[in-house]
């Protein structure tokens, strides 16, 4: 430790000054002993120094004892080397900040990349996790879910797990916990679940094969999360005992699972459940299934198992449609769309680093060549070449350990920002965070820059011919041709890679600016909307009661002043799952085979649901107060709909079914515009409407259509549902908000990628300039030459210009081409924009061309600026 | 200069210099003049190779350094044992007679 802490410069000076002092004691005494004996003073001080052997030899096997020999070279090195760029401190601060940037978005980024892909999910032997689920073969689309037939015949028939579970439940349901109506997520799951990820009870105890109700019956016991414990209870001991009401089932708390787990999402209750074999669902996909391997299981023998399962079975049942039986690893389906996206913005700060990484590199030849006679003259009085490089790569070294650390401060701090930014939803794998790994891989990057912008220039530089330089008068020696090669790929390098990110940015920002335009066929703005949840178990009573309920709640909102109208959906989409599309059947009509036969969504409204969202009536009537239970189901159709299964007759009383055989009959009493109320990204579905006030569909979430923003109308509203039922919980938004929501992941990927790309275009043009610059500076003489021989100003500007473009050009042209398939895996993001939209690209290339172009016309003007007079007098 | 005297054998010097030190604390010089003495002038000390001896041993925490008045009335840099210096040094002079007995023990049987 000593011997590190030697090095430092105070430590240093004190023990050179000491082992003076101790060494010129030494000589005094052996002087005067001397001359006790009779010699001279001359004589004494010379047969003193002899003895002790040369003070400066003694020294230096001193100072060598201090510390380690290499460690001194080193701090010499780096003296020396920070010596230099203080001395250029302008270029140090400038090739710094810009390396500190570009390692610290890159750091922050990777932190959030290595918490959710590279950090196994949270459970033991977490890589032999699997999701099972059901694939279609003929389109490969993947459901991530199963049906109970299928999950248990499955099981049954494989031999490649070591355990399975699976779960159905529903986000957002209506719990009362001690008198209090909440919202909560709550799952059903068999009794192996909590083993699949190897979980313990925090308190109380987890679910067993004896808590699973049998036949019709209800179950009686959850387990509950720990932080929904803390929430509710105060602590996980005091859950024990207590009871939920799920969906009118109370449910006895008999045990808190370990803090942090959640699975799936972010389940707050999970009740025990079994699996139905009922062979009328097997396609009802229901259940999210979940399996353990068994350790002597890959998980290819696995999927190639499940697989044949799957195939025979779809041939035992044809009626259940062509699917069969896939695995996905656990890790990928709950990563999933975020893999894409983080992906995308890792490969996005690479770029921008290797960009600042060719720019510092540009910036440090451009140093290192007009030091080469400052490296000459070293070489001359014997520096070797390895010692020139090591100057140079210490020089590169020390700039990007500097920016390393900066940006590892810059990185905390960023990825502060992007976890507590609320459109970032990271799924629960682990937290972000500057640990080892996250430290290692920025001065990872700090060590690769040095590499790439501190040791290739050092081996051009020393390449330089010696004698050459030396006899270049002033400074302006001249750099080899291939340094100025070199210098010239990493321009067009970077003008390519800029334009890859730039047509990447305006592809995602137009498919940004189309989703906001969109004409989504009605009026968000001014809704009001609360979500409420009425738990029913389904009896003719219960659904009854819920559609006085909700009647009521309607009826008194109605009558607020500023409420221009109100109704109810039952399940309103914005950017959750959208609902799938059902089979459409016209009564009298033979039905087409399947897969050929129209299709729609299935939605419950209530009365004056088009008239709040402002979605024109196009023939017939809205639903009204004579659509109860006790009357014939009524529907009514949207244009999509009616063009799909009419064609241009009038659907209006005509009888429709939705689904399965098992469906009513419903007669057609109206029909409305289209519109993308369930999911603006995508368009409008064909869609029947069902009245909810039938008995059809859940709870609803209430709209309210105002004037203007008024929060005493959702304190009414709130009230108003308090008085008519307690036991249900709401909570409020309004649709400008949820459609804002909507919209969170194409904004963050399109802005992003444009301060990426920004940030990238900036960088080359700088690029540019400065190797123009150098380039110019190289070329005074002859221009001056040039002109005084008369060519004109205008002439010269174009010849510089010519060469900077040539260079520009070149970085287009293969930027395009790499944008072009760079593009193409961006497809799944692009909204109403094609990938290879013209537009985009020409804005591209134009935007960088002109940048490109002023970092050429500047270093040429200044060049004809000076009177060649000026220039060949100092030669 | 008589190269008549024995040069230092190799790696002995550090234990001479702890030896030396043993008894009182000295500087450089007098830890010089006291090796010349007691060996009664048979052995050399390179007065070059001292001063990178005693740096190092002071490195290793054999010994400490201290700067006081001296007999001439002269600050000097004044040595002395550490007690792990003093462990050392019982460490090497039982190798060294451990050495010294098997070489003799082998020239015995030799003769």
């Amino acid at each position: 430790m000593r011997r590190v802490l030697n090095i430092l410069p105070w430590r240093r000076a004190r023990l050179e000054h000491e082992l003076d002092r101790e060494l010129h004691d030494h000589l005094d005494r052996r002087i005067d002993a001397l001359l006790a004996e009779g010699l001279t003073a001359a004589e004494a001080r010379q047969q003193a120094q002899r003895e002790l052997g040369g003070l400066p030899q003694v020294r230096e096997a001193v100072r060598d004892t201090w510390t380690w020999p290499w460690l001194d070279a080193l701090v010499r090195d780096l003296r020396h080397a920070s010596r230099s760029l203080a001395r250029n401190w302008g270029f140090a601060a400038g090739a710094g900040a810009i390396l500190a940037l570009a390692i610290g978005t890159s750091t922050a980024v990777f932190s959030v990349f290595h918490a959710v892909l590279l950090t196994p999910l949270p459970y033991p032997d977490a890589a032999r996790l699997v999701a099972i689920e059901t694939l279609w073969p003929a389109t490969g689309e993947l459901t991530p879910a199963v049906s109970g037939p299928d999950f248990l015949d499955w099981r049954a028939r494989s031999d490649v797990f070591e355990i399975t579970a699976a779960s159905y439940g529903n986000t957002d349901d209506a719990v009362l916990v001690g008198g209090r109506a909440v919202f909560a997520n709550d799952r059903f799951v068999t009794s192996d679940f909590f083993a699949v990820f190897g979980q313990t009870a925090a308190a109380g105890r987890l679910l067993t094969e004896r808590d699973v109700p049998s036949g019709d019956a209800e179950p009686t016991v959850a387990v509950v999360a720990h932080q929904w414990a803390l929430t509710h209870f105060g602590s996980a001991q005091a859950a024990l005992g207590q009871t939920v009401t799920v969906y009118a089932t109370r449910l006895e708390i008999v045990g808190v699972a370990a803090p942090g787990f959640r699975y799936p999402g972010v389940t707050d209750i999970w009740a025990p459940w079994r699996v139905a074999g009922d062979p009328a669902s097997r396609n009802s996909h229901d259940y999210q299934a979940v399996g353990k391997l068994s350790k002597t299981t890959t998980f290819r023998q696995a999927q190639v198992q499940l697989r044949t399962i799957g195939d025979a079975l779809a041939r035992e049942h044809p009626e259940a449609g062509l699917k069969t039986a896939a695995l996905t690893p656990l890790h990928e389906r709950v990563t999933g769309e975020a893999s894409t996206t983080l992906w995308a913005a890792m490969m996005s700060v690479i770029v921008v680093w290797l960009i600042a990484c060719a720019n510092v590199a540009n910036l440090q030849l451009a140093r290192a060549t007009g030091r080469a006679r400052e490296i000459a003259l070293r070489a001359a009085l014997g520096a070797g070449r390895s010692h020139v490089v090591r100057l140079l790569v210490t020089e590169g070294g020390l700039l990007a350990l500097a920016a390393g650390l900066v940006g590892v401060l810059l990185a905390s701090a960023l990825v502060a920002a992007i976890v507590a930014w609320p459109p970032v939803d990271l799924p629960q794998v682990g937290d972000p965070r500057i640990d080892g790994t996250v430290v290692t891989f920025a001065l990872g990057l700090s060590a690769a820059a040095t590499v790439l912008f501190g040791l290739v220039p050092a081996l051009q530089v020393s390449r330089l011919d010696l004698s050459a330089a030396m006899k270049q008068a002033g400074s302006a020696a001249t750099a080899s041709l291939a340094s100025t090669t070199l210098r010239s790929v990493l321009v067009v390098a970077e003008v390519a890679l800029s334009v890859v990110l730039l047509a990447a940015a305006g592809l995602l920002l137009r498919s940004l600016q189309a989703l906001e335009r969109t004409d989504l066929g009605f009026r968000t703005e001014g809704i009001l909307v609360a979500t409420s949840e009425y738990a029913v178990t389904g009896t003719p009573s219960d659904l009854r009661a819920r559609t006085a309920f909700y009647d009521e709640v309607l009826g008194r909102l109605r009558a607020v002043p500023g409420v221009r109208a109100a109704s109810g959906v039952a399940y309103l989409g914005m950017g959750r799952e959208p609902r799938a599309l059902r089979d459409v059947a016209v009564l009298g009509r033979p039905e087409a085979p399947p897969g050929e036969r129209p299709q729609a969504e299935f939605h419950a409204v209530t009365a004056d649901f088009f008239r709040t969202l402002e979605i024109p009536l196009r023939a017939g009537r809205d639903f009204d107060a004579t659509d109860t239970m006790d009357r014939p189901q009524v529907a009514i159709i949207n244009d999509a709909l009616a063009r799909a299964a009419f064609g241009g007759a009038s659907p209006l009383g005509q009888r429709i079914r939705s689904g399965s055989a098992r469906s009513p009959w419903m007669e057609i009493v109206g029909v409305v515009g289209d519109s993308r109320w369930q999911d603006p990204s995508r368009p409008a579905p064909p869609v029947i409407y069902a009245a909810s006030s039938q008995g059809v569909g859940n709870s609803l979430a209430i709209l309210a259509r105002t004037t203007e923003p008024d929060p005493t109308i959702a304190t009414a509203l709130r009230e108003f549902m308090r008085r008519a039922n307690p036991a249900v919980p709401v909570r409020f938004e309004t649709m400008d908000d949820l459609l804002d929501d909507t919209l969170q992941y194409p904004r963050l990927r399109s802005q992003a990628t444009a301060v990426f790309a920004a940030g990238a275009s900036m960088l080359a043009a700088l690029g540019v300039f400065s190797v123009l610059g150098v380039l110019v500076g190289q070329r005074t003489r002859e221009l001056a030459v040039r002109r005084a021989l008369g060519a004109g100003s205008g002439e010269m500007v174009a010849l510089i210009v010519r060469q900077g473009l040539r260079l520009v050009g070149i970085g287009l042209v293969l930027g395009l081409a790499a944008a072009l398939p760079v593009a193409h895996l961006l497809t799944g993001w692009l909204y109403a924009v094609s990938p290879w939209d013209v537009r985009t690209y020409l804005a591209a290339t134009a935007l960088l061309g002109a940048s490109g172009l002023l970092a050429t016309v500047l270093p040429a003007l200044r060049a004809v600026a000076i009177p060649p007079v000026v220039v060949l007098h100092q030669e | 200069m008589t190269s008549a005297r024995f040069p230092m054998p190799q790696g002995t010097l550090d234990m001479l210099i702890l030896q030396t030190l043993s008894r009182d604390a000295a500087h450089g010089y007098a830890i010089a003049q006291r090796l010349e003495e007691v060996s009664r002038g048979a052995v050399h000390i390179n007065q070059g190779s001292l001063y990178p001896a005693l740096h190092r041993l002071e490195q290793k925490r054999w010994l400490k350094a201290e700067w006081r008045p001296s007999d001439t009335g002269r600050e000097a840099k004044f040595y002395a044992l550490t007690p792990a210096g003093r462990r050392q040094l019982e460490r090497e002079k039982a190798d060294w007679d451990r050495i010294t007995t098997a070489v003799r023990l082998i020239f015995n049987e030799g003769a």
